[in-house]
C-alpha cells in the first residue's frame, strides 16, 4: 500500500465510527473508596431489577512462593465453610434459597467472589461477603475433606484433559522468570503437603478491605450501595498487605521446545511469544493495543487470517486460533495453537511453519484497510452486546482494577484501538515475532515417535 | 455453538478459570437450549460438615439483613411477550427492548438429529453448512459481511432442534443488509461440494479428539443404551462410519424438508417496534422453503436396566446414570423440575450433592437432572470420582436415589427449593439473551405465552406427596442404564460421612 492510501485508510478509520460511538454511550459508572481503603465501583443498569455483586481480591497463583502452588485456589474453597456469624455452607445455603446464582473463581491474578440475585436482597449478599473477608473460621476437618474435592478437581480439569494437562506444562516453561509459571490449581505434590496453617496465613496476609475491589452492576444508585458498603464492610479494619510485585519476565529468554507425548488421539501444536501486556508497557501501549489488533486480525471471526487461509485455503489444520491477553497485571504471552488436518496427512511441522509464513506476512505487509475496518467493526459491536449481561460488565471491570489498570479502559478501548496504524501492526509484529521470544510445544499421542 | 473447533474450544478454557463449582451440567443431555425454567447454575455449598459448628452456632448471630427482607413478591423485566404467525405459518415470539442499539434473532427448526433418518449426521452437516455459500458469495465472503457489520452469526444443532441466530446493532444501515444476508444464508444456501469434504473432514477430526474425552464417550454410550433404536439413539455429529456417505443432494433435500417456513419459530428480542418487527419476520420466513411442520419422534419403549463399563486409562472414572425422563409438554414437568432440584438439580445443597462431595469429599461435582425433550428425554446423574472408589460411589448413589424416592423430598428441601426457584426468577428475564431463549423454548414446545407465570405458580402449590408421586412415576431405583469409563483397579471402602448436619429452620421469608 502506498503511503497516501495508508494516511487515507487511517483517516477513514478516525472518523467513519463517529455515529456509532454516541449510540454506544457510555452507562453511569460511580467510583469511591471507604475509609477502611476498599474500593467500590458501582455501574448503573436499570433495565431489570437485577443486581451482581462481585468482591475481587488482589491475590492468585502469581503471588504463590514455590511449595505453596494452588493455596489461592484452595482458599476460595475454604473460603465456603463457614465464618462469625455462618456455619459451614451456610451461606451458600442462605443464597440458594433466595434465588441468587453464587460463585468464586481464581486465577494466576485475582480471587474474585460473586452474587447474582435480585436487587432488593443486595444487603445479604454484601452481609455475607463482609462476614467471611473479617472472620472467616478456616476448620481443619473441612480442609480435610475439601482438600480431597480440589484434587479430584485437578483429575477432571487437567490430569485427565490431555490438552490442559500440555497447557499447564507449556505455560511452565514459557514463563521462566514470573510465577505465571504455576498452575492456578497447583501442582499436585503441594496440594499433597497444604495444611491448614498455611490458608490462614495466606488469608491473614492478603484478605484485607484495603486489598480489595467491590463491583456492583444493575438495578441500584450509587448512593444506596454506599450506604450498604459502609454498614456492612466499613468497620472491617485496614491492615498492611505484603509488597505484590509485578510479575515480570525476561524480554527474550531465548527459543524454547517441548515435546510432550499425552493421552490423546490428535497431535497439536501450540507457540507462544514473551510479550508485555498494557500494564507493564507503559511507554508504549500503541503496541499492546497492535497485539490485540493482531489477535482479532488472525482469529477475530470466521472471516479472520487463520480460519480463512490455513483452515479453509491450504486445508493445513483443522482448528486454530490466536489469542493475547494485554490486561495481566504482569508481562503476558502472545498465543497460537492449531491442530494438523490429519486426512490431508499434514505435520506439526508443516502448521508450524504455515504459522511462521502467517506471522511473517503481518512484519512485510500492512494490513488493508477494509480487514482493519472489519476487525474495528467486531469491537464496536462487541462493546454494545456486552453491556446486554450485567456479570460481564462487572468481570471486566473487577478484572481490570485488580490487575492494576483502571475500569475507565473499557469505555476508552474503542478510541485506543481506533488510534492504532497499519504501521503499528507491522512493527509490533517485528518486534514480537521473534525466534528468542518463542516457545514451542508438539504435543503427540503417547505410543508415536516425533513427528 | 458449532462443534467444529475443538482445539479453540480447549484453549479458551485452559485461559479461564479455576472455579468453585461447575457453572452448568455437563452436556449429557439432549437440548442444550432447551431449559425453560430458570437455569439453575447455583453453586452452593450447604448444610454440612456443620457439626462442627453445632455448638458455636447456638452463639452465632445470625445474619441481620435476612431478618429486614420484606414479604413483597420480587420484581422482574417487564416481559411482553408479542406472537403472530408470517406468511407461509412461520411462528413469531417478540419482545421489545428499547434500552440496548441491538437485537437478537433466533430460529429454531424442527430439524435436530432426530429427523436424520438412516444418515446419521445429516441434520447436523446441513446446519453446519448453511454459512458455507450462497449465490455469488462463498464462505469466506459470508463471513465478511456479517463481520464487517460486527453482526454475529451462530448456529448449532441438536437432537429436536437446530438453531440459526444473529445478533446485531439495531440502526437500519447495520440491521437491514445483516438481516438480508442471514436470510440468504439460512433460506438459500448452496451447499458447495469443497466445503462439505472440508467440513467432514473436521467432524471426523473431531471423532478422533472424542477418544480422549471419557464424559463424552459415556454420554454416547447412555443415548445408545437408553434408545436403542429410536432416533434420539445416535450422537447428532453422527459416526465415523456415516458421515462420509453424506453427500451434497442428502443435504439439499434436507434443508428443502426441514428449514421450512411451517418449521420453524422465530424468537425476535431487542431495540425494534412492532412494525420492524413483523417486516424483518416476513422477510426471513419469506426466504425460506415452503412446507408443512415435521412430525415429532415417536414415544421411545422403556430399555432395560444395565451396566456398561468402558475400559479407560485415567485417574478419575466417568459414572452416568440413566433412566428414560418426560416430555417437554408432560404434566408433571413443574413436579419433576421442583423435585429434581432437590435430589441433584441445584448445584450445591441438594441431597446428591451433600452425601457425595460435601460429607465425603468423593467428587468435585455432582448433576442430576431431566432433558425434556419433544417425546421423553433422558434423566441422568452425572458425576467423576477417585477410580478406587468408584464402585463404592456408585453404589452410595443408587441409594441416596432409592431413598429420596422412597421417601420423598423433605418438607424443609421442598420449602426451600421453591423459595430458590421464585428468588431466581427475575434472573431467567435479566438480559435479552436470556429473553430469546425463553422465546425459543416456549414457541418451539408449543407453550402459552403466560408460561413463565404458570410454571411459578404450578411449583408453589406442589406438596411433597405430589413430587414424590411425580418422581415415582417417572422414574425407579432399579431401572437405571449405567455407564461407567475409567480404568480398572482395586477397589477402597469409602471414607466415614462427616455427621449428618442438624436441619436448620428456614431463615428467608417466603414468596
Amino acid at each position: 500500500m502506498t503511503p497516501t492510501l495508508r494516511r487515507a485508510a487511517a483517516l477513514l478509520l478516525a472518523t467513519i465510527y463517529l455515529p456509532l460511538v454516541t449510540a454506544a454511550d457510555t452507562q453511569p459508572t460511580h467510583e469511591f473508596f471507604l475509609n477502611n481503603g476498599l474500593k467500590v465501583i458501582v455501574r448503573e443498569d436499570h433495565r431489570a431489577p437485577v443486581v451482581v455483586s462481585q468482591l475481587w481480591y488482589k491475590v492468585g497463583s502469581s503471588y504463590e512462593p514455590p511449595g505453596q502452588s494452588g493455596i489461592s485456589h484452595a482458599l476460595e474453597h475454604m473460603m465456603f465453610k463457614g465464618s462469625s456469624k455462618l456455619g459451614a455452607g451456610e451461606a451458600s445455603r442462605i443464597l440458594r434459597e433466595l434465588g441468587a446464582e453464587e460463585n468464586a473463581f481464581t486465577s494466576d491474578d485475582y480471587t474474585a467472589y460473586y452474587q447474582v440475585l435480585a436487587r432488593d436482597r443486595l444487603a445479604v449478599a454484601f452481609e455475607l461477603e463482609a462476614d467471611r473477608l473479617a472472620s472467616l473460621t478456616l476448620p481443619a476437618e473441612e480442609f480435610a475433606r475439601e482438600i480431597e474435592v480440589i484434587k479430584e478437581e485437578r483429575r477432571l480439569r487437567t490430569d485427565d484433559k490431555p490438552s490442559a494437562l500440555a497447557y499447564e506444562r507449556f505455560k511452565a516453561m514459557a514463563y521462566p522468570a514470573s510465577g505465571y509459571h504455576t498452575p492456578t490449581i497447583g501442582w499436585m505434590v503441594d496440594l499433597e503437603r497444604m495444611s491448614i496453617d498455611d490458608l490462614r496465613a495466606w488469608y491473614e496476609a492478603w484478605y484485607a478491605p484495603n486489598n480489595a475491589t467491590l463491583v456492583v452492576v444493575g438495578d441500584v444508585t450509587p448512593g444506596d450501595v454506599r450506604t450498604l458498603a459502609e454498614r456492612y464492610f466499613g468497620l472491617i479494619e485496614k491492615r498492611p498487605v505484603p509488597d505484590a510485585k509485578r510479575p515480570l519476565e525476561l524480554a527474550e529468554p531465548g527459543e524454547r521446545r517441548l515435546t510432550l507425548h499425552v493421552k490423546t488421539q490428535v497431535p497439536s501444536l501450540m507457540m507462544a511469544f514473551n510479550t508485555p501486556s498494557l500494564a507493564t508497557e507503559t511507554a508504549n501501549p500503541q503496541q499492546i493495543y497492535a497485539l490485540r489488533l493482531i489477535a482479532a486480525l488472525l482469529d477475530g471471526g470466521y472471516s479472520a487470517r487463520l480460519p480463512q487461509r490455513l483452515e479453509r485455503g491450504e486445508e493445513l489444520v483443522t482448528s486454530a486460533s490466536a489469542w493475547y491477553d494485554a490486561y495481566a497485571r504482569g508481562d503476558s504471552l502472545f498465543v497460537l495453537s492449531a491442530a494438523p488436518n490429519m486426512q490431508k496427512s499434514r505435520t506439526l511441522a508443516d502448521v508450524e511453519a504455515g504459522l511462521w509464513q502467517q506471522l511473517e506476512q503481518l512484519k512485510q505487509t500492512a494490513p488493508s484497510p477494509e480487514e482493519l475496518e472489519r476487525v474495528r467493526a467486531q469491537v464496536i459491536a462487541g462493546l454494545v452486546y456486552e453491556r446486554d449481561s450485567i456479570t460481564q460488565q462487572a468481570t471486566t471491570i473487577g478484572m481490570l482494577e485488580t490487575v492494576g489498570l483502571s475500569w475507565r479502559l473499557m469505555d476508552e478501548e474503542l478510541a485506543a484501538l481506533e488510534a492504532v496504524t497499519p504501521e503499528d501492526i507491522q512493527q509490533a509484529a517485528r518486534a514480537y515475532f521473534t525466534r528468542s521470544r518463542l516457545s514451542v510445544a508438539h504435543v503427540l499421542p503417547e505410543e508415536s515417535s516425533d513427528e | 455453538m458449532s462443534n467444529r473447533s475443538p482445539i479453540s474450544g480447549c484453549l479458551l478454557g485452559l485461559v479461564l478459570l479455576c472455579s468453585f463449582g461447575l457453572a452448568a451440567c455437563d452436556s449429557n443431555s439432549g437440548e442444550a437450549v432447551a431449559a425453560i425454567a430458570p437455569a439453575a447454575n447455583v453453586a452452593t455449598p450447604v448444610e454440612s460438615g456443620q457439626a462442627t459448628a453445632k455448638d458455636a452456632q447456638a452463639q452465632k448471630a445470625r445474619p441481620e439483613s435476612l431478618a429486614e427482607l420484606d414479604d413483597q413478591p420480587l420484581p422482574r423485566r417487564k416481559l411482553d411477550i408479542q406472537s403472530w404467525e408470517t406468511d407461509g405459518g412461520a411462528k413469531v415470539l417478540f419482545v421489545e427492548a428499547h434500552e440496548l442499539p441491538m437485537f437478537d434473532l433466533r430460529l429454531t427448526f424442527a430439524a435436530g438429529s432426530s429427523q436424520d433418518g438412516d444418515a446419521p449426521g445429516l441434520a447436523m452437516l446441513t446446519n453446519a453448512m448453511l454459512n458455507e455459500g450462497i449465490a455469488g458469495k462463498d464462505v469466506t465472503a459470508i463471513a465478511e459481511g456479517f463481520e464487517s457489520l460486527g453482526a454475529d452469526f451462530g448456529n448449532g444443532s441438536f437432537r429436536d432442534m437446530a438453531i440459526v441466530s444473529l445478533r446485531s446493532l439495531s440502526a437500519a444501515d447495520k440491521r437491514e443488509p445483516a438481516v438480508q444476508l442471514f436470510s440468504q444464508v439460512v433460506g438459500q444456501p448452496s451447499f458447495p461440494d469443497d466445503s462439505l469434504q472440508r467440513i467432514k473432514n473436521q467432524v471426523l477430526t473431531g471423532f478422533e479428539f472424542q477418544k480422549q474425552n471419557p464424559g463424552k464417550l459415556a454420554s454416547i454410550e447412555m443415548f445408545k443404551l437408553l434408545y436403542g433404536k429410536h432416533p434420539y439413539a445416535h450422537p447428532t455429529e453422527g459416526t465415523p462410519e456415516s458421515i462420509p456417505r453424506i453427500d451434497v443432494a442428502q443435504l439439499r433435500d434436507f434443508h428443502a424438508k426441514a428449514y421450512t417456513a411451517g418449521n420453524v419459530v422465530i424468537a425476535l428480542v431487542g431495540d425494534l417496534s412492532r412494525e420492524e418487527a413483523e417486516v424483518l419476520a416476513a422477510q426471513v420466513a419469506r426466504a425460506l422453503p415452503l412446507g408443512a411442520a415435521l412430525p415429532s419422534p415417536p414415544v421411545p419403549s422403556t430399555p432395560q436396566p444395565t451396566h456398561k463399563h468402558i475400559d479407560f486409562r485415567s485417574n478419575q472414572t466417568h459414572l452416568l446414570l440413566g433412566q428414560l425422563g418426560i416430555a417437554r409438554r408432560d404434566p408433571d414437568y413443574a413436579a419433576l423440575y421442583l423435585g429434581n432440584q432437590a435430589l441433584g438439580g441445584g448445584g450445591f445443597g441438594t441431597r446428591l450433592m451433600e452425601e457425595v462431595r460435601e460429607k465425603r469429599g468423593l467428587t468435585y461435582g455432582i448433576y442430576s437432572g431431566f432433558s425434556p425433550m419433544k417425546t421423553k428425554g433422558p434423566f441422568t446423574i452425572s458425576l467423576q470420582t477417585r477410580a478406587d472408589m468408584s464402585e463404592g460411589t456408585l453404589q452410595l448413589v443408587q441409594e441416596v436415589v432409592a431413598r429420596f424416592l422412597k421417601e420423598g423430598p423433605t418438607e424443609a428441601e421442598l420449602e426451600r427449593s421453591k423459595r430458590q426457584i421464585a428468588g431466581s426468577f427475575p434472573l431467567s428475564t435479566a438480559s435479552n439473551a436470556d429473553i430469546v431463549g425463553q422465546l425459543g423454548s416456549i414457541g418451539f414446545y408449543d407453550l402459552p405465552l403466560n408460561y413463565l407465570e404458570d410454571f411459578m405458580q404450578q411449583v408453589q402449590a406442589l406438596s411433597v406427596e405430589e413430587v414424590k408421586a411425580a418422581m415415582n412415576r417417572h422414574l425407579s431405583p432399579d431401572g437405571f442404564v449405567i455407564v461407567t469409563v475409567g480404568p480398572q483397579v482395586e477397589q477402597k471402602p469409602l471414607p466415614a460421612p462427616s455427621e449428618k448436619p442438624i436441619e436448620q429452620p428456614s431463615s428467608v421469608p417466603e414468596h
